[in-house]
């Protein structure tokens, strides 16, 4: 691609409009547009705002993805507007783009939504370093490169909400933290420096609104714009929730302690052992007819027919090597 | 409709890096506090940095050679005493805001990571990766909300409540629903960030539209120094998003179309590292004389890749990712696009080192006081050095809130009126009901084109000139304009159109302070007057705007100190 020739293409957009105190309901508009190969999403808004409509409304401020305002959908996917080249969006959709807001449902003007709930659960987690701090300090915490790295980047998320609102559960529990909020939780569980003990995580492994709901759908990987990988920081929160001794004997922490246990003891996934271990070995009755349907198609083995992984012995070191989670 | 008024100790207007120093200090103090943002704290333009922020902290430095430096780079204009303030107290500020939660960039042995930055005698910045203002933003903010502070996101600041040489609040309204409200305050503090954002190729984020400096000039107090505005060299070819001095720190070259490092000729000791408006004025005139590259010959080429994949992806992974977006353009394999961009304002709202509001010469404002780029302390002078601005912000904000909580139980409530909502209510009225024909945008833009062609890196009588008289025209036509959207939820056409009346009038200051200054300062650069003239212009200027929109020219002494005038060579 390069810069070093600009090209131009024919786009039409269609854009959400909805004005929350006349409108009473969504519609969308259509502006079409010639694109330039250096424009991005955010052009595109403004000229709609500038040439064509005065009242279109959204977010923005920087301009080069490092303030987290501006971020929408275009067709369906979670964007920050203001670092998706258009030649790119072309490309992955064709000539045709829809812009809509990160929720259609919190629309409040257009591409604006309110992000009360965001902000509460960002709020929910401390987000900040919990430390003394001191007025003058005469030295600064000696941290190693090692140490500042485990923070993997989760210092960088801008609380764009793309994530939040890519995630199928916020959508439907009102209770749940969400991939942002667990990813900072994360960057100050993940600092040597800081205090908080055992508060913070354990407000992520409460049920309902904690790590555990999450399904593991991949969709805030996808959708954050900085690549900061929300769902990698809640696997390693289930880690913490282990490590720090908060985890609870509920239906979760089993489910991830069967699934040590069958690894480490078959070097491959025992289903069956794992709904007992989840369940226990009264709440394992319920499940006896879907066993036994799944039984009869092969899809599960009785216990003492369980087969073992070829190396077991490397898998069990392997196990052993990287587990550091008191189960 | 009534309107409510809210008391508060004090109202800080700006939630970057000094609003959230400041508000974090008088929350602790035990001070009733609001912060006022048209943003979210977190969108503020702080955050936007990349490249670092300075203080003498190895062995191998020292406070007095960081005070050198910044006063060398200010071309002499910075007050020597609010220099030596900021450099004594930068290491202190540093380790401050490690110990709060910066995720900084370490050594091997654990400290705080340094590294080199243009006009400096030592690697002096401490940066985390190249999102050094991110973490100090994202830190600030965490631990001002951790104390408790009360923020007013998304609300527009549109006027102080200013009479008798005393302010007493604010006057706001909600973006979300154009519901006004009065902040009575003993106190208030202006930290409302920079202005480039009139100049058409900037680095500045769309919220940069200087209102707090207009509110204040509006009032008849003064603005100082406006027409230094700095023009930083590696803005991305096209639309001027920022590509961090970082680039040139690690040790990025500068190529024109001929394949030559032209730096040697402008700069030959300093290359790359001299001063920003040294190499600023190098790119210009290259690009000006026809060694300009790119699809408009309108840029030349920045190439960091001799540094390889590794350094790049460790120290500069965000400045990457910028060229990869703009410009397609991947600088671990090619050299990237870049030319100067209008990015920093030195000049601002005049105060003392503990922030008081200068009402002139010599007298303060009561119950006022700014922080951070909107003000001029003036540490940066005609130029400021990279990596002193954040230090400034966080500095100085955290400083003046120290002040402000010391002096607030001396200063005695002014309590507030209905009436005193009265100008930016019929400001709003006006906005909504006027009929005339011209649109907003095309009075930025025209506003826009002016001061990059006429007032930009380089000046002369004759540029400036047209500037003045296009700033003269174009506020006459903003008489006349018109806005389609006459709702009150999120009426950002409506917000746009009061944000390009400020820009209107700061501009008048910038351009009308250039023309009466005869002289090459640091990023004020007269073509026809080449050299700097310490004899007529070792001055501030103080700029006043009366009723009518008309400016009157003061001028006010540079406090000078140990660091001799020199000639500025690097």
């Amino acid at each position: 691609m390069g810069t070093h020739k600009i090209t131009t293409q024919d786009v039409t957009f269609k854009v959400f409009r909805f004005n929350a105190d006349e409108d009473y309901l969504p519609y969308y508009k259509e502006y079409k547009m010639e694109v330039t190969s250096e424009e991005v999403v955010l052009d595109i808004l403004n000229r709609i705002k500038w040439d064509h409509d005065g009242s279109f409304s959204y977010r923005r401020s920087c301009r080069h993805g490092i303030c987290g305002a501006c971020a929408i959908k275009v067709n369906g996917r979670a964007t920050l507007a203001c670092k998706e080249s258009m030649n790119d969006m072309i490309e992955l959709f064709g000539n045709e783009i829809t812009l809509e807001p990160l929720s259609i449902k919190r629309s409040v003007k257009d591409m604006i939504i309110d992000k009360g709930d965001f902000w509460e659960k960002h709020a929910q987690v401390q987000p900040y370093l919990v430390s003394d701090i001191e007025d003058n300090p005469e030295s600064e915490h000696l941290v190693s490169p090692e140490e500042a790295e485990r923070l993997l980047d989760s210092d960088i998320c801008i609380q764009c909400g793309a994530c939040h609102y890519a995630c199928p559960v916020v959508e439907v529990n009102e209770d749940f933290i969400g991939p942002a909020a667990f990813a900072k939780a994360y960057r100050f569980e993940a600092d040597v420096r800081d205090e908080a003990g055992t508060s913070r995580i354990s407000e992520v492994n409460q049920e309902a609104q904690g790590v555990w709901d999450c399904v593991k759908c991949y969709e805030c990987q996808e959708a954050c714009p900085k690549e900061v990988n929300p769902i990698e920081k809640i696997t390693k929160l289930h880690n913490m929730i282990f490590t720090k001794g908060v985890a609870k004997n509920n239906v979760a922490t089993r489910h991830a302690v069967g699934f040590k246990h069958s690894i480490a003891k078959h070097g491959l996934l025992d289903e069956g052992e794992l709904v007992r271990y989840s369940e226990g070995n009264i709440g394992v009755i319920k499940h006896v007819p879907v066993a036994i349907k799944m039984f009869k198609k092969g899809k599960i083995v009785l216990p003492w027919n369980m087969p073992k992984a070829d190396k077991l012995d490397e898998i069990k070191k392997l196990v052993k090597s990287s587990s550091t989670a008191k189960f | 409709m009534s309107i409510p008024i809210y008391t508060y100790d004090a109202v800080i207007v700006g939630a970057g890096l000094a609003g959230c120093a400041a508000a974090r200090e008088l929350q602790n103090a035990g001070k009733h506090v609001a912060v006022i943002t048209k943003l979210h704290p977190l969108r503020s333009h702080s955050g936007a940095a990349q490249g670092g922020i300075n203080a003498a902290l190895s062995d191998k430095d020292s406070i007095e050679l960081h005070e050198f430096d910044t006063v060398k780079g200010s071309d002499y204009l910075a007050d020597q005493d609010a220099v030596e303030f900021m450099c004594q107290k930068a290491p202190e500020t540093i380790r401050w805001a490690e110990r709060m939660g910066a995720a900084f960039s370490r050594t091997a042995d654990g400290k705080i990571a340094q590294r080199p930055f243009g006009g400096q005698s030592s690697p002096r910045a401490c940066y985390a990766k190249d999102r050094t203002g991110l973490t100090l933003l994202q830190t600030i903010y965490e631990q001002a909300f951790r104390a408790g502070v009360k923020f007013w996101d998304e609300w527009y600041a549109a006027d102080i409540i200013y009479k008798d040489g005393k302010v007493s609040g604010v006057v706001a309204f909600n973006i979300r629903d154009m519901q006004m409200a009065i902040f009575n305050a003993k106190s208030v503090l202006f930290a409302t960030g920079g202005y480039a954002r009139s100049f058409k190729i900037n680095s500045n984020a769309h919220a940069n539209t200087g209102d707090g400096l207009s509110i204040v000039a509006r009032h008849g107090l003064p603005l100082e120094d406006m027409e230094f505005v700095q023009f930083h060299p590696s803005g991305l070819s096209g639309n001027g998003v920022l590509i961090s001095e970082a680039a040139r720190g690690e040790g990025g070259r500068l190529f024109n179309s001929k394949g030559e490092r032209f730096m040697e000729r402008y700069a030959p000791n300093a290359l790359e590292l001299a001063s920003r408006d040294v190499v600023s004025r190098a790119i210009m005139n290259e690009i000006r004389e026809g060694r300009g590259v790119g699809p408009r010959k309108d840029a030349v080429f920045l190439d960091v890749t001799h540094l390889g994949k590794e350094l790049i992806m460790e120290r500069l992974p965000e400045l990457r990712d910028l060229a990869i977006t703009f410009l397609g353009l991947d600088m671990i394999k090619e050299p990237i696009l870049i030319s100067a961009t209008a990015h920093y304002s030195m000049g601002g709202i005049p105060v003392d080192i503990p922030g008081h509001v200068r009402k002139n010469n010599d007298e303060f404002v009561e119950g006022f006081y700014a922080a951070g780029e909107c003000s001029c302390v003036s540490v940066h002078g005609a130029n400021r050095l990279g990596a002193n601005s954040v230090l400034e912000a966080l500095l100085f904000g955290r400083f003046v809130g120290k002040t402000m909580v010391e002096e607030i139980d001396s200063i005695p409530l002014r309590k507030a009126t209905q009436e005193d909502a009265n100008t930016a209510l019929n400001e709003i009225i006006w906005i909504l009901n006027n009929n005339g024909n011209e649109t907003v945008p095309a009075l930025r833009a025209e506003l826009q084109d002016s001061m990059t062609h006429n007032a930009g890196a380089f000046r002369t009588q004759e540029s400036l000139e047209e500037a003045v008289r296009k700033v003269k025209e174009l506020r006459q036509r903003f008489k006349n304009i018109r806005i389609a959207d006459k709702s009150k939820v999120f009426n950002t056409e409506l917000q746009e159109a009061i944000e390009l009346g400020h820009m209107l009038d700061y501009s008048a200051f910038i351009v009308e302070s250039a023309v009466a200054r005869r002289e090459s300062r640091g990023a004020h650069y007269r073509e026809d007057y080449l050299e700097r003239d310490d004899v007529n212009f070792l001055k501030h200027t103080m700029a006043y705007m009366d009723k009518n929109g008309d400016l009157t020219l003061d001028y006010m002494p540079v406090t000078l100190g140990k660091h001799e005038l020199k000639a500025r060579n690097y």
